[in-house]
């Protein structure tokens, strides 16, 4: 049988809250697709758009930016910020023909290991239809 | 040789080329550029000028020098990566942009020879297209010794006369291609010399812009290093890689490693185009950058192209094909700058 | 359309009593259809400017050389610089007021209305010319461009050659100036958008073959970088080395400059430049449309910049270019902001 596409999932995560969702999910042993490159930020506001090409330039199927939900964060306003360029980065890839599956955002606090699953989950059943991600990565 | 080829007949050579790579320029959307033909019936040489030169196939701006990778034996194995070129056949080249090939020649050439640029050089084949009408406003290679129908670098040069082409053999290469379709061929008839002869002359008189001193230009180059013309004539440069990337004669290059996974390590090494109008073109690694400000960066290229170059190799490092002039956003012209040179100090 | 005269009499008054520097404008150029940008610094030499259809070139991008100049000088200058601006170049000065960049008291402002018209595009000019030289180039009163050539005049309907930019066009006048020549007539396009929405309104696959094509072009000269007046940063990503590198800097901090991407001008690095540049345009393009008229390969780059303006708008209500003191769009936002996209 021909092996099952495994997509490669590039997630940036914020240290103070979605960071600590992973961790509690991966101490409460639940379940989840091990395709996610977990990468800790100070906060979601502090990824920059290249952050995310880079990511897909290097050959990420899937990039996840998550962030502590609104009034939570770390530093009061970083995650509004991350809201509106997120917004911005995600419209413009779409422009430029991106599938829109491929880079989505989340708000998962330190208590939401259960939410955090759950997303990766869906993410990886989302991604799977779409094979690898081409368009954006560099040819080897 | 001369030979002169019916117009209709031109697809069924290139067709008889078969084993060659064929290249020409094609139009899309109001902009010509040399590619890669599959069918004759593509080439339509009806073309003014191509945004870039034939330099673009022989001198790639990413060329893969070399591959590495770790491997268990050796600790780093390298692979070169020579260009291996099937024969190609470059369509309606004009001759300024082949006279620039013989100035890429002298400087990929001479005591080190580099097997990239020549592997795909000698496998190459020019057809000339000679400029019956200037294919730019901004042609001057009359100034630089160069003229619509010269030779230079050529390995054969067709004129159009209406219906047939002239065709001038020049070199072995050249007879091989033209040899190939024998038959289509015919000799030329006196009309068709006298013909020739007139289109040549016409077409020196339809180029209307030259330098009015350029024997002076070098000589008082050298005597320019600290003028203040620069900081004059660069006021408006915005420092684009306009004018030397798209020059036919600029070669500057730089070179990279490509790292696609540093563990296991693999990699390319990669030559790109460099271009002396960046700022970071002459940044050391101190902070220290020698040419810091947009006048003496336009001074190197003129100074290049009109002072060093001439001393090195005897030529100007131009040959009049007016792409920087007429692609600057900005509206510096060579030809201008060049006669304020000539002026200078006067 | 605004009298060349009434221009060079007040860039004669400035410079004659010695208030500013220099004034930037534009003279003819020897090159081609379009003129080029002029540095007058004599009273005497106003006589060079000119003023038409034809004065595309935002010169609002040469205060950063001004700035980088001025800083290398023992004992500048502190006059300001004159300049002439039209509708979209005055709101180029709005962002980089807005950005801290300049000062108000670093520019003397000459607008120019545009009036109910605009600027021509060369590309769509030099079709109608064939080659033919400009001996003159006005607009009449009834939005026609009167091109005169050695063969005489001709008529051309300005919407037929008028850039795509001024096509687009909200503000047709200088939003901030220190005089004002022209009237401030509004000319409302019917959807500020077109362009956009057509690229938006292709399949998904579309859209992709269409940037391909387009990005794989690219060569990398950074024109579109180079001339557009919010690309001031000392240091760029895309550059291959670090500008700000000090007498403290480590070997080791240079030798950790991030690679974001490579120098190989092929479609996968072509478009992470591509993405960068119109990102870090978001909320300061102001549209003059600059980066696209010098794009040697004819790049449609607009098209990113513009539909960047337009999310902008949808989703945060934001303007560039009107207003110095209001936050910029990535430094702000609202409670109310979109997040129907976030899980
Ligand atoms: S310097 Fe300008 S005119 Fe001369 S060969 Fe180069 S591009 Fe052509
Ligand atoms: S001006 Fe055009 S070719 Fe040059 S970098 Fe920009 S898009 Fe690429
Ligand atoms: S990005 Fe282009 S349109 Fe926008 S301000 Fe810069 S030059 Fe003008
Ligand atoms: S710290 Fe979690 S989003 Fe700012």
């Amino acid at each position: 049988m021909a092996e099952e596409f495994e997509p490669k999932i590039v997630a940036f995560l914020c240290k103070w809250c979605s960071s600590a969702g992973s961790d509690l999910a991966g101490v409460s042993r639940m379940e989840y697709p091990p395709n996610v490159v977990p990468i800790t930020v100070m906060c979601s506001g502090s990824v920059s758009p290249l952050y995310i090409l880079s990511a897909f330039n290097k050959g990420a199927d899937g990039v996840l930016v998550s962030g502590c939900h609104p009034g939570d964060c770390h530093y009061i306003k970083g995650n509004y910020y991350a809201r509106r360029r997120i917004a911005l980065v995600k419209r413009l890839l779409d422009y430029f023909g991106l599938e829109p599956q491929r880079f989505q955002m989340s708000w998962v606090s330190a208590a939401e290991g259960v939410k955090y699953t759950q997303i990766i989950k869906d993410f990886v059943q989302e991604l799977k239809p779409l094979g690898p991600q081409k368009k954006l990565r560099r040819a080897q | 040789m001369e030979k002169v080829l019916a117009k209709k007949s031109f697809p069924q050579w290139v067709k008889t080329l078969s084993s060659y790579k064929i290249f020409a320029p094609i139009e899309k959307e109001d902009l010509w550029s040399y590619e890669l033909i599959e069918k004759p019936e593509q080439i339509n040489l009806d073309y003014l000028n191509t945004v870039l030169s034939p330099k673009k196939i022989i001198f790639p701006q990413r060329e893969v020098y070399l591959e590495f990778f770790a491997s268990n034996e050796e600790g780093i194995e390298v692979k070169e990566l020579l260009p291996d070129e099937k024969p190609s056949v470059i369509f309606g080249v004009r001759p300024c942009d082949a006279k620039a090939l013989t100035l890429t020649d002298k400087v990929f050439g001479g005591d080190f020879e580099d097997l990239y640029y020549w592997n795909r050089r000698k496998q190459t084949a020019l057809v000339g297209l000679s400029c019956s009408t200037p294919p730019s406003p901004n042609c001057f290679c009359l100034t630089v010794d160069g003229s619509p129908f010269s030779k230079d670098g050529l390995d054969v040069l067709m004129t159009d006369l209406g219906d047939k082409y002239f065709v001038e053999t020049l070199t072995k290469k050249g007879e091989q291609l033209v040899n190939s379709a024998k038959t289509l061929f015919k000799a030329p008839t006196e009309k068709d010399k006298k013909n020739l002869a007139k289109i040549q002359q016409d077409a020196k008189k339809k180029i209307t812009r030259q330098v009015e001193n350029i024997k002076k230009v070098p000589p008082q180059l050298k005597e320019m290093f600290d003028s203040p013309l620069w900081d004059e004539e660069s006021m408006s440069c915005i420092q684009c890689g306009i004018c030397t990337y798209l020059c036919p004669t600029c070669h500057c290059f730089d070179i990279n490693d490509e790292i696609d996974s540093s563990s296991p390590l693999k990699g390319k090494r990669i030559r790109t185009w460099d271009n002396c109008q960046f700022p970071d073109f002459t940044m050391h690694s101190s902070g220290h950058n020698p040419r810091p400000d947009k006048a003496s960066r336009l001074r190197q290229r003129i100074m290049h192209k009109f002072q060093y170059f001439v001393e090195l190799y005897k030529n100007y490092q131009c040959t009049g094909c007016g792409r920087c002039i007429s692609q600057c956003p900005v509206g510096i012209d060579i030809i201008e700058v060049l006669d304020k040179v000539s002026d200078y100090g006067a | 359309m605004v009298n060349l005269e009434d221009l060079k009499k007040e860039a004669k008054a400035v410079l004659k009593d010695e208030k500013v520097k220099y004034v930037i404008g534009y003279e003819k150029s020897s090159n081609g259809l379009m003129p080029a940008p002029a540095f007058i610094k004599k009273p005497e030499d106003v006589e060079k400017l000119i003023w038409d259809p034809t004065c595309i070139h935002n010169l609002t991008r040469f205060l950063t050389d001004e700035k980088q100049k001025k800083a290398r000088e023992k004992q500048p200058d502190e006059r300001p610089v004159g300049i002439i601006v039209k509708g979209c170049d005055s709101r180029a000065l709005v962002v980089l007021l807005q950005e801290k960049f300049i000062n108000r008291e670093d520019v003397y402002i000459i607008g120019v209305s545009c009036e109910s018209a605009g600027v021509v595009d060369e590309k769509k000019l030099s079709k109608k010319l064939k080659d033919k030289k400009i001996e003159n180039i006005e607009f009449d009163e009834k939005d026609n461009i009167i091109v005169t050539t050695k063969d005489g005049k001709t008529k051309i309907p300005a919407s037929e050659i008028l850039a795509e930019r001024c096509l687009e066009c909200r503000a047709n006048f200088p939003v901030i100036y220190d005089v004002l020549l022209g009237e401030k007539t509004k000319r409302q396009p019917e959807n500020p958008f077109q362009s956009v929405e057509k690229i938006e309104s292709l399949s998904e696959q579309e859209r992709w073959d269409f940037w391909k094509e387009q990005l794989s072009k690219c060569i990398r000269c950074y024109a579109c970088r180079s001339v557009c007046p919010m690309c001031y940063c000392d240091e760029c990503v895309v550059d291959t080395i670090n500008f700000a590198v000090t007498a403290d800097t480590t070997a080791e901090e240079k030798a950790q400059k991030i690679k974001w991407l490579e120098k190989s001008p092929v479609l996968s690095e072509n478009f992470v430049y591509h993405f960068i540049r119109a990102i870090h345009l978001a909320g300061r393009c102001i549209d003059c449309g600059e980066c696209e008229r010098v794009c040697p390969l004819d790049i449609p780059i607009r098209f990113l910049n513009k539909k960047l303006e337009k999310d902008a708008k949808e989703l945060f209500d934001y303007d560039s270019g009107f207003d110095p003191d209001q936050p910029s769009l990535i430094s702000s936002f609202r409670d109310e902001d979109p997040e129907d996209f976030i899980r």
